[in-house]
């Protein structure tokens, strides 16, 4: 008995299998057929139906996961977002950085700075407090040769002097500063005079004790004098641009022998700065 | 167990309804990206409660109505599911585990089997596709799907087929037995 009904199952199991194998033997690659269409007939209406009714169900499951999703996918755009605007942000200092350094080299090849002094570039490490931004701390000392009384410019022009010097550091005073005093002339009129800070405002100088005679119009530049007489020599070699006239009234030049400058060197905002060492002084 | 004409049709309800629901429902949900498949896990707790016969001939049925539906080649999806309907019956004959952990954990590893199968079917037919990870993924989903739809699955068949079990304990009395002479 209990044989007869194992014989019968594997009867069924392998008659199952078979028809399996024959049915996918026989409908492989002839698309539908007649018994697929029919049983497709009968349950089209009851599939709508069912379609219908578990709509909201559906709905409410994919809004769940919808909602996971969005939260995962959320965290995960912050995350590129923050690594983009960090990618963002190197990419901006490098360009800033690239900006100045490319001012520089035009500096130097521009024929500014002249033959005999060995530039040595730096990158500002500390400001001075005061709101009158007169000195800064620059990353390159002793060590790279700079040394007291160097002069000190940027892409745009003249910044300043180095006033103390250690290994690896050096303090640079800006002609801004109220020690500054810097030999300079008019291009291209040649009229000579004193660069000093306008007191009151960092952000313009004077150029003091010009020869009232020829007069200075603005928009002319400015560069250094480096004058050189009976053994003396100035700190700052000549035509290293300083600033450009932004007044000069026939009155003011008379009177008191002085025009306003802007300094063409952003001396709040420095970064990258070349020391002139070396040069014939 | 005991198939009575009754039983019988309850049977055809239960894969009619089974593979209704998977076409309506849980084939258009998606949970990780994965839509359920509860549909071995259907056959499994067929073949769980009635032994090879009943898991073999449900997964066949309900993979052949699957193929139909789905306007597939015939055989393809009954072959895969009649093998799982087999093999859990095969279980229950074979084994003595009396574990609540049976139902779902077998429903989770012939789930994986049976989707295995219908990728060994699909690459069978010649569906010219390399096997990527997503879709090891996705077997591996479905079948943690089928852990937990496999435990409610199991007790609604078990429910619906209940006066057909032979192994179903006997209704608890309500009253305690009266005892002569106490």
């Amino acid at each position: 008995m209990y044989r007869k009904q194992v014989r019968r199952r594997r009867a069924v199991l392998a008659l199952l299998v078979v028809g399996s194998f024959v049915l996918l033997t026989v409908t492989y690659g002839r698309g539908s057929n007649s018994v697929q269409r029919g049983v497709s007939t009968i349950f089209s209406p009851v599939q709508s139906v069912a379609n219908r009714a578990l709509k909201p169900a559906r709905d409410l499951v994919n809004w769940f996961d919808s909602t996971f999703d969005a939260r995962g996918r959320n965290g995960r755009l912050h995350t590129e977002l923050e690594a983009a605007r960090k990618q963002s942000v190197g990419a901006q200092t490098a360009l800033a950085e690239n900006a100045q350094l490319r001012k520089l080299l035009a500096l130097d090849r521009g024929g500014a700075i002249p033959s005999g002094y060995k530039p040595v570039t730096g990158e500002v490490i500390g400001r001075s407090p005061t709101v009158w931004f007169s000195d800064v701390t620059i990353d390159v000392g002793s060590g790279s040769g700079v040394s007291v009384n160097n002069p000190v410019v940027n892409g745009d022009g003249l910044v300043g002097t180095v006033s103390a010097v250690i290994g690896g550091s050096a303090t640079v005073t800006l002609i801004a500063d109220g020690s500054s005093a810097v030999s300079a002339k008019v291009v291209p009129l040649g009229v000579q005079g004193v660069i000093r800070p306008a007191v009151g405002d960092p952000g313009s100088l004077i150029l003091d004790f010009i020869d009232s005679a020829k007069h200075v119009h603005r928009g002319q530049a400015v560069v250094t004098a480096g004058w050189r007489a009976q053994g003396l020599s100035s700190r700052f070699p000549p035509n290293i641009p300083i600033g450009e006239v932004t007044h000069a009234s026939i009155e003011e030049q008379e009177a008191q022998q002085q025009v306003e400058v802007r300094p063409f060197a952003d001396l709040r905002n420095l970064e990258l700065v070349q020391v002139l060492t070396g040069g014939s002084r | 167990m005991i198939v009575t004409p009754k039983i019988l049709a309850r049977l055809v309800a239960i894969v009619l309804l089974g593979v209704l629901l998977q076409l309506s429902f849980f084939s258009r949900v998606t949970v990780f990206h994965t839509s359920p498949d509860v549909l071995p896990a259907l056959v499994v707790s067929l073949g769980l409660l009635g032994g090879t016969m009943t898991g073999a001939v449900t997964g066949f049925s309900v993979g052949f109505l699957l193929d139909c539906l789905l306007i597939a080649p015939l055989g393809g999806g009954s072959l895969v599911l009649l093998s799982t309907g087999y093999l859990a019956g095969l279980f229950r004959e074979r084994f003595e585990i009396h574990s609540q952990l049976v139902a779902p954990l077998l429903c989770m590893v012939l789930t994986l089997f049976a989707e295995l199968g219908f990728g060994a079917v699909q690459l069978m037919l010649g569906i010219d596709s390399s096997v990527s990870t997503l879709v090891i993924r996705d077997m591996l989903i479905k079948s943690v799907f089928a852990f937990f739809l496999g435990w409610p699955i199991y007790l609604g068949v078990k429910r619906a087929l209940r006066p057909a079990l032979v192994e179903e304990p006997a209704v608890r009395r309500s009253r305690p037995p009266t005892v002569l002479g106490a």
